[in-house]
Protein backbone atom coordinates (compact mmCIF):
# COMPACT_ATOMS: atom_id res chain seq x y z
CA UNK A 1 0.00 0.00 0.00
CA UNK A 2 0.76 3.77 0.23
CA UNK A 3 4.59 4.37 1.77
CA UNK A 4 5.22 7.40 2.19
CA UNK A 5 2.59 10.41 2.09
CA UNK A 6 3.39 14.05 1.35
CA UNK A 7 0.95 16.44 3.53
CA UNK A 8 1.31 19.89 2.27
CA UNK A 9 0.11 22.44 4.63
CA UNK A 10 -0.93 26.12 4.46
CA UNK A 11 -1.80 26.27 8.00
CA UNK A 12 -5.54 27.07 7.19
CA UNK A 13 -8.04 25.15 9.17
CA UNK A 14 -9.15 22.68 6.62
CA UNK A 15 -5.14 21.89 6.03
CA UNK A 16 -5.74 21.37 9.68
CA UNK A 17 -8.07 18.68 9.90
CA UNK A 18 -6.30 17.07 6.42
CA UNK A 19 -3.36 16.77 8.23
CA UNK A 20 -4.69 15.10 11.12
CA UNK A 21 -6.79 12.81 8.97
CA UNK A 22 -3.35 11.93 6.97
CA UNK A 23 -1.59 11.58 10.15
CA UNK A 24 -4.52 8.24 11.12
CA UNK A 25 -4.17 6.92 7.83
CA UNK A 26 -0.31 7.07 7.66
CA UNK A 27 -0.55 5.17 10.93
CA UNK A 28 -3.02 2.72 9.31
CA UNK A 29 -0.64 1.96 6.93
CA UNK A 30 2.18 1.92 8.57
CA UNK A 31 3.75 4.53 6.02
CA UNK A 32 6.01 7.60 6.82
CA UNK A 33 4.77 11.31 6.26
CA UNK A 34 6.36 14.22 4.97
CA UNK A 35 5.14 17.62 6.16
CA UNK A 36 5.63 20.56 3.26
CA UNK A 37 5.11 24.46 3.73
CA UNK A 38 5.09 26.42 0.72
CA UNK A 39 5.54 30.12 0.91
CA UNK A 40 5.10 32.81 -1.87
CA UNK A 41 8.21 34.39 -2.85
CA UNK A 42 8.36 37.84 -0.97
CA UNK A 43 7.30 40.82 -3.19
CA UNK A 44 7.67 44.10 -1.55
CA UNK A 45 7.07 47.05 -4.39
CA UNK A 46 8.36 46.83 -7.84
CA UNK A 47 11.51 49.01 -7.13
CA UNK A 48 13.57 46.42 -4.53
CA UNK A 49 16.22 48.16 -4.74
CA UNK A 50 14.75 51.21 -2.52
CA UNK A 51 13.17 48.62 0.55
CA UNK A 52 16.01 49.34 3.39
CA UNK A 53 17.83 45.92 4.21
CA UNK A 54 16.27 45.96 7.83
CA UNK A 55 12.67 45.38 6.12
CA UNK A 56 13.49 42.45 4.19
CA UNK A 57 15.15 41.03 6.90
CA UNK A 58 11.75 41.05 9.04
CA UNK A 59 9.96 39.99 5.95
CA UNK A 60 11.84 36.82 5.48
CA UNK A 61 12.38 36.27 9.02
CA UNK A 62 8.31 36.43 9.53
CA UNK A 63 8.01 34.02 6.42
CA UNK A 64 10.27 31.59 7.80
CA UNK A 65 8.28 31.75 11.58
CA UNK A 66 4.85 31.37 9.76
CA UNK A 67 6.43 28.15 7.53
CA UNK A 68 7.67 26.92 11.08
CA UNK A 69 4.63 27.31 13.04
CA UNK A 70 2.84 25.30 10.29
CA UNK A 71 5.61 22.52 10.23
CA UNK A 72 5.24 22.24 13.67
CA UNK A 73 1.61 21.19 14.19
CA UNK A 74 2.97 18.64 11.62
CA UNK A 75 5.47 17.25 13.23
CA UNK A 76 2.92 17.61 16.56
CA UNK A 77 0.10 15.87 14.98
CA UNK A 78 2.48 13.06 13.81
CA UNK A 79 3.79 12.58 17.49
CA UNK A 80 0.06 12.28 18.72
CA UNK A 81 -0.45 10.02 15.83
CA UNK A 82 2.67 8.24 16.52
CA UNK A 83 3.82 8.42 12.91
CA UNK A 84 7.39 9.07 11.27
CA UNK A 85 7.81 12.29 10.07
CA UNK A 86 9.99 15.04 8.23
CA UNK A 87 9.12 18.64 7.26
CA UNK A 88 10.41 20.67 4.45
CA UNK A 89 9.57 24.56 3.57
CA UNK A 90 9.90 25.72 -0.16
CA UNK A 91 9.42 29.18 -1.56
CA UNK A 92 7.75 29.33 -4.65
CA UNK A 93 4.89 30.96 -6.21
CA UNK A 94 3.52 28.32 -7.30
CA UNK A 95 2.90 25.76 -4.64
CA UNK A 96 2.01 22.83 -6.92
CA UNK A 97 5.48 22.61 -8.69
CA UNK A 98 6.76 22.45 -5.00
CA UNK A 99 4.59 20.27 -3.72
CA UNK A 100 5.25 17.97 -7.23
CA UNK A 101 8.46 18.92 -7.39
CA UNK A 102 8.75 17.35 -3.37
CA UNK A 103 6.84 14.33 -3.99
CA UNK A 104 9.00 13.17 -6.74
CA UNK A 105 12.45 14.17 -4.87
CA UNK A 106 11.11 12.24 -1.92
CA UNK A 107 9.54 8.79 -2.74
CA UNK A 108 6.49 9.97 -1.76
CA UNK A 109 3.63 7.66 -3.28
CA UNK A 110 0.36 9.34 -1.79
CA UNK A 111 -0.04 13.11 -1.73
CA UNK A 112 -2.95 14.08 0.28
CA UNK A 113 -4.15 17.64 0.89
CA UNK A 114 -6.99 19.99 1.38
CA UNK A 115 -9.20 20.32 -1.57
CA UNK A 116 -9.16 24.05 -0.69
CA UNK A 117 -6.94 26.60 0.66
CA UNK A 118 -6.09 29.67 2.41
CA UNK A 119 -8.03 31.99 -0.03
CA UNK A 120 -11.27 29.26 1.01
CA UNK A 121 -14.46 27.81 -0.76
CA UNK A 122 -15.95 31.66 -1.69
CA UNK A 123 -16.92 30.51 -5.02
CA UNK A 124 -14.45 27.79 -5.74
CA UNK A 125 -15.58 24.21 -6.00
CA UNK A 126 -12.04 23.33 -5.66
CA UNK A 127 -9.11 25.12 -4.95
CA UNK A 128 -6.91 26.71 -7.48
CA UNK A 129 -3.57 24.55 -6.30
CA UNK A 130 -4.92 21.41 -5.81
CA UNK A 131 -6.63 21.34 -9.14
CA UNK A 132 -2.82 22.34 -10.30
CA UNK A 133 -1.45 19.21 -8.30
CA UNK A 134 -4.14 16.97 -9.45
CA UNK A 135 -3.34 17.75 -13.50
CA UNK A 136 0.27 17.66 -13.62
CA UNK A 137 1.15 14.38 -11.29
CA UNK A 138 1.23 10.98 -11.52
CA UNK A 139 1.33 10.16 -7.89
CA UNK A 140 -1.89 9.16 -6.74
CA UNK A 141 -3.71 12.53 -4.59
CA UNK A 142 -6.01 12.51 -2.08
CA UNK A 143 -8.26 15.42 -1.72
CA UNK A 144 -9.62 16.28 1.32
CA UNK A 145 -12.50 17.53 2.20
CA UNK B 1 -10.15 6.09 9.25
CA UNK B 2 -11.98 5.62 6.26
CA UNK B 3 -14.55 3.09 6.74
CA UNK B 4 -16.64 2.64 3.29
CA UNK B 5 -14.89 3.28 0.02
CA UNK B 6 -16.63 3.50 -3.42
CA UNK B 7 -14.76 2.02 -6.36
CA UNK B 8 -16.62 3.74 -9.62
CA UNK B 9 -15.13 1.70 -12.36
CA UNK B 10 -16.46 1.81 -16.21
CA UNK B 11 -14.64 -1.17 -17.26
CA UNK B 12 -11.54 0.19 -18.89
CA UNK B 13 -8.19 -0.67 -17.86
CA UNK B 14 -7.51 2.20 -16.20
CA UNK B 15 -10.73 2.21 -13.93
CA UNK B 16 -9.50 -1.70 -13.00
CA UNK B 17 -6.07 -0.40 -11.76
CA UNK B 18 -7.89 2.05 -9.41
CA UNK B 19 -9.99 -0.39 -8.34
CA UNK B 20 -6.89 -2.73 -7.31
CA UNK B 21 -5.51 0.08 -5.64
CA UNK B 22 -8.91 1.12 -3.72
CA UNK B 23 -9.08 -2.66 -3.15
CA UNK B 24 -5.63 -3.03 -1.49
CA UNK B 25 -6.67 0.62 0.52
CA UNK B 26 -9.64 -0.96 1.67
CA UNK B 27 -7.85 -3.95 3.15
CA UNK B 28 -4.98 -1.98 4.85
CA UNK B 29 -8.13 -0.19 6.43
CA UNK B 30 -10.02 -2.89 7.34
CA UNK B 31 -13.01 -1.16 5.37
CA UNK B 32 -16.07 -1.76 3.33
CA UNK B 33 -16.53 -1.45 -0.52
CA UNK B 34 -18.88 -1.01 -3.16
CA UNK B 35 -18.30 -0.88 -6.23
CA UNK B 36 -20.25 1.14 -8.57
CA UNK B 37 -20.94 1.66 -12.57
CA UNK B 38 -22.90 3.66 -14.46
CA UNK B 39 -24.83 3.37 -17.60
CA UNK B 40 -26.66 5.50 -19.70
CA UNK B 41 -30.55 5.69 -19.02
CA UNK B 42 -32.95 4.48 -21.27
CA UNK B 43 -33.56 6.58 -24.24
CA UNK B 44 -37.25 6.43 -26.06
CA UNK B 45 -36.60 8.60 -28.54
CA UNK B 46 -33.57 9.44 -31.38
CA UNK B 47 -33.80 12.68 -33.22
CA UNK B 48 -37.56 13.05 -32.91
CA UNK B 49 -38.35 9.11 -33.93
CA UNK B 50 -39.35 6.69 -31.94
CA UNK B 51 -36.42 3.95 -31.92
CA UNK B 52 -37.96 0.50 -32.61
CA UNK B 53 -38.50 -2.47 -29.79
CA UNK B 54 -35.73 -4.22 -31.61
CA UNK B 55 -33.55 -1.36 -31.22
CA UNK B 56 -34.28 -1.10 -27.97
CA UNK B 57 -34.19 -4.81 -26.61
CA UNK B 58 -30.54 -4.77 -28.67
CA UNK B 59 -29.17 -1.57 -26.68
CA UNK B 60 -30.73 -3.21 -23.25
CA UNK B 61 -28.91 -6.57 -24.22
CA UNK B 62 -25.97 -4.89 -24.92
CA UNK B 63 -25.78 -2.84 -21.65
CA UNK B 64 -26.98 -5.84 -19.35
CA UNK B 65 -23.63 -7.48 -21.17
CA UNK B 66 -21.32 -4.51 -20.50
CA UNK B 67 -22.27 -4.45 -16.74
CA UNK B 68 -21.88 -7.95 -15.99
CA UNK B 69 -18.35 -7.96 -18.05
CA UNK B 70 -17.51 -4.75 -15.69
CA UNK B 71 -18.98 -6.03 -12.20
CA UNK B 72 -16.83 -9.46 -12.93
CA UNK B 73 -14.16 -8.14 -13.32
CA UNK B 74 -14.61 -6.10 -10.08
CA UNK B 75 -15.11 -9.02 -8.29
CA UNK B 76 -12.11 -11.30 -9.73
CA UNK B 77 -10.53 -8.05 -8.30
CA UNK B 78 -11.94 -8.62 -5.15
CA UNK B 79 -10.87 -12.43 -5.03
CA UNK B 80 -7.35 -11.55 -5.79
CA UNK B 81 -7.20 -9.06 -3.52
CA UNK B 82 -8.65 -11.54 -0.65
CA UNK B 83 -11.63 -8.88 0.18
CA UNK B 84 -15.14 -8.65 -0.08
CA UNK B 85 -17.04 -6.04 -2.64
CA UNK B 86 -20.50 -5.43 -3.13
CA UNK B 87 -21.55 -4.31 -6.58
CA UNK B 88 -23.81 -1.94 -7.98
CA UNK B 89 -25.15 -0.72 -11.12
CA UNK B 90 -26.74 2.77 -11.71
CA UNK B 91 -28.10 4.22 -14.72
CA UNK B 92 -27.76 8.25 -15.68
CA UNK B 93 -26.65 10.44 -18.00
CA UNK B 94 -24.86 12.02 -15.99
CA UNK B 95 -22.06 9.60 -13.93
CA UNK B 96 -20.81 11.92 -11.50
CA UNK B 97 -23.80 12.28 -10.57
CA UNK B 98 -24.89 8.62 -9.98
CA UNK B 99 -21.55 8.69 -8.34
CA UNK B 100 -21.95 10.90 -5.47
CA UNK B 101 -25.59 9.92 -5.10
CA UNK B 102 -24.32 6.95 -3.85
CA UNK B 103 -22.07 7.85 -1.83
CA UNK B 104 -24.55 9.19 0.42
CA UNK B 105 -26.91 7.13 0.15
CA UNK B 106 -24.54 4.44 0.99
CA UNK B 107 -22.75 6.41 3.56
CA UNK B 108 -19.39 6.33 2.09
CA UNK B 109 -16.67 8.29 3.48
CA UNK B 110 -13.80 8.28 0.28
CA UNK B 111 -14.20 7.64 -3.14
CA UNK B 112 -11.39 5.95 -4.94
CA UNK B 113 -11.45 6.53 -9.28
CA UNK B 114 -9.43 6.67 -11.82
CA UNK B 115 -8.10 10.26 -13.41
CA UNK B 116 -9.55 8.96 -16.83
CA UNK B 117 -11.99 6.58 -17.93
CA UNK B 118 -13.40 5.44 -21.41
CA UNK B 119 -12.53 8.52 -23.56
CA UNK B 120 -8.70 8.18 -22.76
CA UNK B 121 -5.99 10.30 -21.77
CA UNK B 122 -6.20 12.30 -25.10
CA UNK B 123 -5.88 16.16 -24.53
CA UNK B 124 -7.21 16.13 -21.22
CA UNK B 125 -4.86 16.06 -17.85
CA UNK B 126 -8.30 14.95 -15.80
CA UNK B 127 -11.03 13.08 -17.18
CA UNK B 128 -14.00 14.67 -17.47
CA UNK B 129 -16.37 12.94 -14.99
CA UNK B 130 -13.59 12.58 -12.34
CA UNK B 131 -13.43 16.51 -12.54
CA UNK B 132 -16.88 16.41 -11.85
CA UNK B 133 -16.87 14.38 -9.11
CA UNK B 134 -13.84 16.17 -7.55
CA UNK B 135 -15.67 19.45 -7.84
CA UNK B 136 -18.96 18.19 -6.64
CA UNK B 137 -18.29 15.62 -3.59
CA UNK B 138 -18.94 16.57 -0.28
CA UNK B 139 -16.62 13.42 0.69
CA UNK B 140 -12.67 12.68 -0.09
CA UNK B 141 -11.43 11.59 -3.56
CA UNK B 142 -8.21 10.06 -3.87
CA UNK B 143 -7.44 10.02 -7.61
CA UNK B 144 -5.14 7.35 -9.30
CA UNK B 145 -3.32 7.35 -12.14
Amino acid sequence: MFTHVLLPTDGSKLSEETIRKGMGLARSMNARVTGLSVLPKLRYFNYESEIPAGIKDEAARKCRETAETHLAFVRKAAEEAGVICQTASEIDDQPYEAIIRTAEKRGCDLIMMASHGRRGVKGVLLGSETQKVLTHTKIPVLVYR
Amino acid sequence: MFTHLLLPTDGTHLSRAAIRKGMLLAKALNARLTAITVIPEEHHQLYQADITTQAKQETERHYRAEVERRLAAVHKEAGDAGVRCETLCERSDHPYEAIIAAAGKYNCDLIVMASHGRRGVTGLLIGSETQKVLTHSKIPVLVVR
